[in-house]
C-alpha cells in the first residue's frame, strides 16, 4: 500500500521539481560577489569595464524579478550571463589599472633617464 | 528544424573566440583561451541540439565574454611585464645613482680626513715652533736679567751693549784688571756663553779727555786687550772676539764734571746679534 502510493507520488514530486527548481541563491550570490569585486577594483572608472558592470547589474536585477515570479531556471541562466559580464568587467578594470601603472612607470623611467 | 541559421550571438561568439585564439592571448594565457573554447563548444552543442532554444543565445553570450576575458587577461599580463621591466630599470638606475653618490661621499670624507690630519700636523708644528720660540725668549730674558745684575745692558742696532764702568775694572791710568773686576767679567763671560755662544764680540775701551789723546788711545786699547784676554781665558773663542781702543772719541756724558768723566771711562762689550 505505502510502496504503491510512493510509486505514484514520487514521479509527480520529481516532475514538479524539474519544472520549478529551487531559487538559484548560490548563483545569485556568486554573480553579486563578482560584480562587487569589479566595482571595488574601479570598474566604474573605466568605460569598457563600466559597461559590463552595468550589464551584470541589470541582469542580476532581472534575475531577482524572475526569482520572484518563480521562473528559477530562467533566473539561473540570466545569472550565468551576469556572472560572465561581472568577471569580464573585473578583468577590464584590472587591465586599466595595470595600463595606468605602466604609463606612470614609463614616465618615471624617462624622468630618471633624463635626470642623469 | 535542421538548416536554421545560427543566431547572431553564436556568430559573435565564434568571431570573439577566433580573435582570442589568433591574438597574443593564445601564447600569453592559453588556459584562459581554453576556457573560452569550452564555453563556445557548449554554445555550439546547444545550437546543434536545438537551434531555436534561447539557451543557445545565453551560452553564446557567455562564450563571447569568456573570449574577451582571455584577451583582457592576456593584455594586462603583457602590460604588467612592461611595467615590471620599467620599474626594474628605474630601480637599477637609482641604485647606480645611489652607488655613485655613496662613492662621492666616501671620497669627500677621505679628503676631509686627510686635510684634517694635515691641519693637525700643522698645528703640532706650530705648537713646537711656539715652544721653541718661548724657550729662546725665556733664555734671552734670563740672560738679560743675569747681565743686568752685574752691568748696564742696552739693546742697540749694533748688538747687545754691555757697559762696564772703568773705575770698577782698573786703577786710574792702569790697564791691569782688578781682582773684583775679574769676578764680574767671569759672570759676563758666562752669561754671553750661555746666551749667544756663536756671536762675535767687540771689546771697546773708552777714556775721558783728561791727559793726552795719544796716552788715552793707548790706554783704552790696552784696557780693551786686557778684557779680551780675560774673556778668552774664560772660554770665549779667540777668533770671535776683538779689542778696539777708542780713546775719548766716543763720550757718553760730559767731560766737564767728574761724574760725566767717570761715565766716559768705560769698557763696552758689544755682542753682535747671532748670525742666522
Amino acid at each position: 500500500m505505502t510502496i504503491r502510493l510512493l510509486t505514484l507520488v514520487l514521479p509527480l514530486l520529481l516532475g514538479a521539481c524539474a519544472a520549478t527548481m529551487a531559487p538559484p541563491a548560490e548563483r545569485l550570490a556568486t554573480a553579486e560577489a563578482a560584480a562587487r569585486g569589479a566595482k571595488e577594483l574601479g570598474a566604474e572608472k573605466d568605460p569598457k569595464a563600466a559597461l559590463h558592470l552595468k550589464l551584470a547589474q541589470e541582469q542580476i536585477d532581472q534575475a531577482r524579478t524572475l526569482m520572484k515570479e518563480e521562473q528559477n531556471v530562467r533566473a539561473d541562466h540570466v545569472l550565468q550571463r551576469a556572472h560572465a559580464d561581472a568577471e569580464l568587467s573585473l578583468a577590464l578594470a584590472k587591465e586599466a589599472t595595470v595600463n595606468d601603472e605602466t604609463a606612470k612607470a614609463k614616465e618615471k623611467l624617462k624622468a630618471v633617464k633624463g635626470g642623469k | 528544424m535542421r538548416g536554421l541559421p545560427p543566431p547572431k550571438e553564436l556568430i559573435d561568439a565564434r568571431a570573439a573566440y577566433a580573435a582570442a585564439q589568433q591574438g597574443p592571448a593564445q601564447k600569453e594565457k592559453p588556459a584562459e583561451v581554453h576556457v573560452a573554447r569550452q564555453s563556445l563548444e557548449q554554445a555550439e552543442t546547444a545550437f546543434k541540439d536545438d537551434p531555436d532554444a534561447p539557451r543557445t543565445k545565453d551560452l553564446a553570450y557567455i562564450a563571447v565574454r569568456k573570449a574577451q576575458l582571455a584577451e583582457a587577461i592576456a593584455r594586462a599580463s603583457l602590460t604588467q611585464k612592461e611595467r615590471d621591466a620599467a620599474l626594474a630599470e628605474i630601480l637599477s638606475l637609482e641604485s647606480d645613482a645611489a652607488k655613485r653618490a655613496q662613492a662621492e661621499l666616501a671620497s669627500t670624507k677621505s679628503a676631509l680626513e686627510k686635510s684634517k690630519d694635515q691641519l693637525e700636523h700643522e698645528k703640532e708644528a706650530l705648537a713646537r715652533e711656539k715652544a721653541l720660540r718661548e724657550a729662546a725668549e725665556k733664555k734671552a730674558a734670563a740672560l738679560m736679567a743675569d747681565l743686568n745684575r752685574i752691568a748696564a745692558v742696552k739693546q742697540e742696532p749694533r748688538g747687545t751693549v754691555i757697559t762696564l764702568a772703568g773705575g770698577v775694572l782698573f786703577r786710574t791710568g792702569e790697564s791691569t784688571l782688578l781682582p773684583a773686576a775679574m769676578v764680574q767679567l767671569n759672570q759676563v763671560a758666562d752669561a754671553i756663553l750661555k746666551g749667544n755662544p756663536d756671536s762675535n764680540i767687540t771689546v771697546e775701551g773708552h777714556t775721558d779727555t783728561q791727559g793726552s789723546l795719544k796716552d788715552n788711545e793707548v790706554l783704552s786699547q790696552k784696557r780693551a786687550d786686557a778684557v779680551r784676554e780675560h774673556l778668552v781665558a774664560h772660554g770665549i773663542a779667540k777668533d770671535r772676539i776683538k779689542a778696539v781702543g777708542r780713546g775719548p772719541s766716543v763720550p757718553v756724558a760730559s767731560n766737564d764734571n767728574s761724574e760725566g768723566r767717570a761715565n766716559n771711562r768705560r769698557v763696552e762689550l758689544i755682542v753682535e746679534p747671532p748670525k742666522k
